[in-house]
């Protein structure tokens, strides 16, 4: 045994061991579209390899329609975090919201399938209290599923009061400045931000000092996200990841790892009950 | 002697215009005060222009000239059968009529229209170049335009007597004993001194423009009736000018306006987010010791261009002026007439564009088929006579 353990250490010592260490750092892309016009064009083994490609370990993917969510999920189980996405096809993104049948689709949706949340719509202002947002924070809450909202601050506080402990993923971080998404952060404990399309946290993939402020006060709420709006889009989640693994590395290790993959594992996991 | 190329459709226009106006009274179109700003802001046209500091044989006449020669000369090319007029044909208003540029091979993009280019200040749909000296070296040397390496074609100008001597008197260099990147690069100059040139002269439009300007509601009345519809849906409803803006009707920025951008299946035109890449990558961006601009100032928008996530499948905003004469349109020529493009803005697809930081500046406009052929008939009366010298 004694010359195996030997080898071992000596194999460990000459870098093997620290293989692991120098594997690209695990991304779980928290924000992936696969709609209708992306099917044809890049077909689910297709988008499939691009995730493993690009180094994601998971994805939580919404879709117009949910059709392609499915189709991903039912290619890789293991990568696919289903997020149930309102829109039944292309052009209902600026309707929805004041369009009653979207809420017997979204109930149908649910009771077949599961999902680790609603979203991502997009809602804004006032008309986060209108009926069909009502229902859906409503449906969340019964399902113990998070929201995913492409949201301005207004309408987030709008969803919160309707539930207190809803928990919302709030896309782009709003597009919002890094000051406003701290007040926000430090009022919602249950609010995690994404930071899908936007670059001013960390122009020329290098972190910008008050975001990076930000993200070590709030190591546990910060998740990375392509977003692939169209069917083009889905190549470049190789090089998204390539840029977020370029900025998390100014940050310290663990605070990096709960950005990459971690806040957004344990995310899904609670939503999916794991 | 200046050449001029006649545009036919603009002649046939303002007889339509005429006829119009001669079939009897329609309702006059009144402009609020935003639009009639917006719409004196296309103008005055032509506007002053300026000799490139980048480019020392900006505005040589003798540059212009051997420029010229080497623009129309097939001996830039690999085989010997293509030119930079292949592709930029006077003919087709320094266009080629197709889908996508045809050179030794098939390119990925349409053969953008060469006019009034020293209004520019990024080259090419993607924005790769800085300066059209260093936009004019690319087709030279890619393998699907022209093929040729820098040393053949310092070869070739050698072999060629009155273009060798046309050189050492621009240069005061022999090119056969001149570094072979720095003939490309002289060649290169000499081309952009001729483009520069090739300039779009007074619209129908620009003319309706300074009317509107003097008040002179009498000569106003010349300009149609649906141009005039047209032209309040382009300033109005149409929102064109967010992005088609100035007196050449563009930011001259990018922008992503929903138009696919497969080059083919399983590869993709990264439009300025790629041509940021290459730009920042060249040897011969205006931040390079080819930049005759001592201070290298020309160069501080390329020093501080950054690749976004928006950059992804954006393109350039192309002038409009001369837009009825360069079908077909988009970066890939994938909408072969205006008619296609107005109908690809009404019924955009906004699902797919995200704007600038969750802005949406595109919204499917929903024209009605009245208000698409009025929007038409503006774009049409942008034609202008083309002039090129020397």
């Amino acid at each position: 045994m004694r010359p195996m353990v030997v080898a071992i250490t000596l194999l460990w010592l000459l870098g093997f061991g620290t293989a692991a260490a120098n594997e690209p750092r695990p991304i779980v892309d928290a924000h992936i579209h696969y709609s209708d016009d992306t099917w044809s064009v890049v077909p689910p083994p297709e988008a499939i390899k691009v995730l493993r490609q690009a180094g994601v370990k998971k994805a939580f993917v919404s879709s117009s329609s949910d059709d392609g969510t499915q189709m991903l999920r039912k290619v890789a189980p293991d990568l696919i975090v289903p997020v149930l996405r309102p829109y039944r096809r292309r052009g209902e993104i600026g309707t929805w919201v004041r369009d009653p049948t979207i809420v017997p689709h979204v109930e149908a949706r649910l009771k077949v399938n599961t999902y680790a949340g609603i979203g991502e719509f997009h809602v804004f202002g006032a008309d986060a209290d209108l009926p069909v947002m009502r229902r859906l924070v409503e449906l969340a809450k019964e399902r113990k599923i998070f929201l995913h909202a492409h949201s301005d601050a207004d309408a987030v506080e709008r969803i919160f009061r309707q539930d207190p402990d809803a928990r919302v993923l709030w896309a782009h971080s709003g597009f919002d400045q890094p000051d406003n998404v701290r007040a926000m952060l430090a009022k919602h404990k249950r609010l995690w931000a994404d930071l899908a399309f936007r670059n001013d946290y960390a122009p020329s993939a290098k972190l910008d000092a008050s975001w990076r402020q930000l993200m070590l006060d709030f190591p546990d709420r910060f998740m990375v996200g392509t977003d692939t709006p169209s069917p083009e889009r889905w190549y470049y989640v190789v090089e998204h990841a390539s840029f977020s693994r370029k900025w998390l590395a100014d940050l310290p290790a663990d605070v990096a790892d709960n950005i990459a993959f971690r806040n957004a594992e344990l995310l899904a996991a609670w939503a999916l009950g794991q | 002697m200046k050449q001029r190329v006649l545009p036919s459709a603009v002649a046939a226009l303002m007889l339509a215009g005429a006829a119009v106006l001669a079939a009897g009274p329609e309702q006059a179109v009144t402009f609020s005060a935003d639009e009639r700003a917006a719409i004196l802001a296309h103008g005055p046209w032509p506007p002053p222009r300026h000799p490139d500091p980048s480019n020392r044989v900006s505005g040589n006449r003798d540059a212009i000239s051997l420029g010229r020669r080497l623009f129309f000369d097939t001996r830039l090319s690999l085989d010997g059968r293509q030119s930079c007029a292949t592709c930029h044909d006077p003919a087709t208003a320094f266009a080629d009529g197709k889908p996508r540029g045809i050179g030794r091979a098939l390119v990925d993009r349409n053969a953008i229209a060469l006019a009034n280019l020293g209004l520019n200040r990024w080259f090419g749909w993607a924005g790769a170049a800085d300066s059209l000296w260093a936009q004019s070296i690319h087709p030279i040397v890619d393998v699907k335009e022209l093929g040729l390496t820098a040393e053949q074609l310092r070869d070739r100008l050698a072999a060629a007597p009155a273009i060798a001597a046309a050189y050492t008197h621009l240069f005061q260099a022999a090119v056969a004993h001149d570094a072979a990147e720095r003939v490309l690069v002289n060649a290169a100059k000499a081309l952009a001194a001729f483009q520069e040139t090739i300039v779009t002269g007074r619209t129908p439009f620009d003319d309706f423009r300074d009317a509107l300007e003097r008040s002179d509601t009498r000569s106003m009345a010349h300009y149609p009736r649906p141009a005039q519809r047209g032209l309040a849906i382009f300033v109005g409803k149409g929102n064109c000018t967010a992005c088609h803006f100035g007196p050449n009707f563009t930011s001259g920025e990018f922008e992503d306006v929903g138009v696919p951008h497969f080059a083919e299946q399983g590869r993709v035109d990264a439009g300025r987010h790629g041509g940021i890449a290459a730009l920042r990558a060249s040897p011969f961006n205006l931040l390079s010791p080819y930049s005759d601009n001592a201070d290298k100032a020309a160069g501080v928008p390329t020093r501080h261009v950054e690749q976004q996530h928006r950059n992804w499948g954006e393109f350039r905003v192309p002038s409009l002026r001369n837009v009825a004469r360069t079908a077909p349109y988009m970066h890939n020529g994938s909408l072969a007439t205006l008619q296609d493009v107005v109908r690809h803005y009404s019924e955009l697809n906004e699902e797919r564009l995200h704007g600038h930081a969750g802005r949406r500046l595109l919204r499917p406009l929903r024209l009605t088929p009245q208000e698409a052929a009025d929007l038409v008939a503006f774009l049409e009366t942008l034609s202008g006579e083309i002039s090129f010298g020397p």
